[in-house]
């Protein structure tokens, strides 16, 4: 009973979703594009309005909700254990990319925490020293050498590229990704309320950065876009310019300004 | 007998003079900790810069009462006073700006310089706002050439109620000695994070246009 519901759920989340896209996709106006590198800047605008909204009806206040009714230590702890997660996925990717340091790092990081952590609840290896190495499927593809293709913003998850989307969808699809452990459960209730319980946590993580963005940007979705881009571009090159075993801290990803005024030198 | 009374009351004595001492001591260090503000010396080594800067602004902010409530503007006036000193911001909005600086007037680039300083301070703000009682500055090894006039300084903010945050800094060498012009937090460069944005609304509305644009951020 409970193996027949799951397929069938993800195929219909899978319908809603693609019918969302065929919506919006074929009714958002044209746009002036602002960065080559997002030349479905039309459709990503409109997906990102929808998200918005959803956002501002939904998960925002639940997480507001959420950070308001429980302690902190409480949600750290949830946090943590769902960080905990990711770190095996994350490891699984450095193995990938053949970064040996990192992946007995992240492994280590995951025996520590998982036992003395009191099953993840506390980051132990963190306060350690050990800090998180963050890594996932788009990242070993671009270490590999796939470029991000163009930018899209994807419906309820939002900033992402053809590359890291695909990735993340992908390996949703096939069963492998840090949420995996939480779909082996057969207990559909409890699923879901983890599931749910992921969601709210993620999102009262961002509550702060979002705040930022509130308070700093021009144009919310340029900043987003660019700092998605920044950060992801970051992710990659710092784990090709060095074949060795420190923590990378390389200055090759910086970024270069051709600075037009004669007064300084340039700034490379 | 004799001998051993006075070696006991010497040893009594000279207990109560380490006690003393380390009284004298412990309260000349709290409240010099509570002082904090350390001289800051930017003609130093470009990580021993930043440290000092870095760690003035923390103790300020871990400090400060009407932080503690989540008073913002107070963060960004704390910011405005302590960090912004070592801040070419001038520089930071010509590099966003790019191309379309030259464009423009020198009363127009004032005005955006101006307009842009509100946004900057909210940005060093950001990445201070979410200290807490235990968090810290760890300085990363510096890598790169010390004498080069171009260099960048990695640190780790860490709190205990999350990961810790990477906080970069981008700095150049003036006759004053260093100056910052760029912030990364968490992988995303400041400038970077503005150059589409500014290009954006200058096609858009022109380069008063972004200006007004600012402005009417910084009211809100």
């Amino acid at each position: 009973m409970n193996n027949k519901a799951r397929p069938l759920t993800r195929r219909r989340i899978g319908l809603t979703l693609a019918a969302i896209t065929v919506t919006l996709a074929s009714g958002c106006a044209s746009v002036q594009q602002t960065s080559p590198r997002d030349p479905w800047e039309s459709y990503n605008r409109s997906m990102f309005a929808f998200n918005d909204a959803v956002d501002g009806a939904l998960l925002k206040p639940i997480a507001y909700a959420y950070r308001d009714l429980t302690p902190q230590p409480m949600r750290s702890c949830v946090s943590n254990i769902f960080g905990n997660l990711e770190d095996v996925w994350s490891a699984f990717n450095s193995f990938l990319q053949a970064r040996g340091h990192d992946f007995f790092n992240t492994l280590g990081r995951v025996l520590f925490n998982s036992t003395m952590g009191l099953g993840g609840c506390i980051d132990v290896a963190s306060m350690n020293g050990a800090y998180k190495i963050k890594n996932d499927l788009g990242t070993t593809l671009g270490v590999w050498g796939l470029g991000t293709g163009p930018y899209v913003v994807l419906p309820f998850a939002g900033s992402s590229t053809l590359r890291d989307g695909t990735a993340r969808l992908g390996g949703f699809a096939a069963g492998v990704s840090s949420l995996t452990p939480i779909f082996e459960i057969d207990n559909v209730p409890v699923r879901n309320s983890i599931l749910g319980l992921y969601a709210v946590e993620a999102r009262e993580g961002l509550l702060d950065a979002d705040e930022i963005v509130n308070r700093t940007a021009i144009d919310r979705y340029s900043f987003i876009r660019d700092a998605y881009l920044q950060q992801r571009d970051a992710l990659v090159n710092q784990r090709r310019a060095d074949g060795g075993t420190l923590p990378d801290y390389s200055d090759d990803d910086l970024p270069d300004y051709s600075d037009d005024a004669a007064t300084v030198a340039p700034a490379n | 007998m004799h001998t051993r009374f006075t070696t006991f009351l010497t040893s009594i004595r000279s207990q109560r003079w380490a006690a003393t001492a380390l009284l004298v001591a412990a309260t000349f260090f709290v409240s010099f900790a509570a002082q904090a503000k350390a001289p800051v010396d930017p003609k130093a080594a470009p990580n021993e810069f930043v440290q000092a800067v870095a760690d003035n602004a923390l103790q300020a902010v871990k400090q400060d009462e009407a932080v503690k409530r989540g008073d913002l503007n107070r963060i960004n006036q704390l910011v405005d006073e302590l960090i912004l000193p070592y801040v070419n911001f001038e520089k930071t909005t010509r590099l966003a700006a790019g191309r379309y600086w030259r464009q423009a007037s020198t009363a127009q680039q004032q005005a955006l310089v101006d307009a842009f300083r509100g946004t900057l301070i909210r940005t060093y703000s950001g990445a201070l706002a979410n200290v807490d009682e235990v968090s810290r500055i760890n300085m990363q090894p510096f890598r790169g050439d010390a004498n080069a006039d171009d260099v960048v300084v990695r640190s780790l903010v860490t709190r205990s109620n999350g990961p810790a945050v990477g906080v970069d800094y981008r700095l150049e060498k003036t006759p004053e000695g260093w100056k910052v012009y760029d912030i990364n937090i968490e992988n995303i460069w400041l400038i970077q994070n503005y150059r589409n944005q500014f290009a954006q609304q200058i096609q858009r509305d022109g380069f008063d246009g972004l200006i007004a644009a600012l402005n009417q951020n910084n009211l809100k």
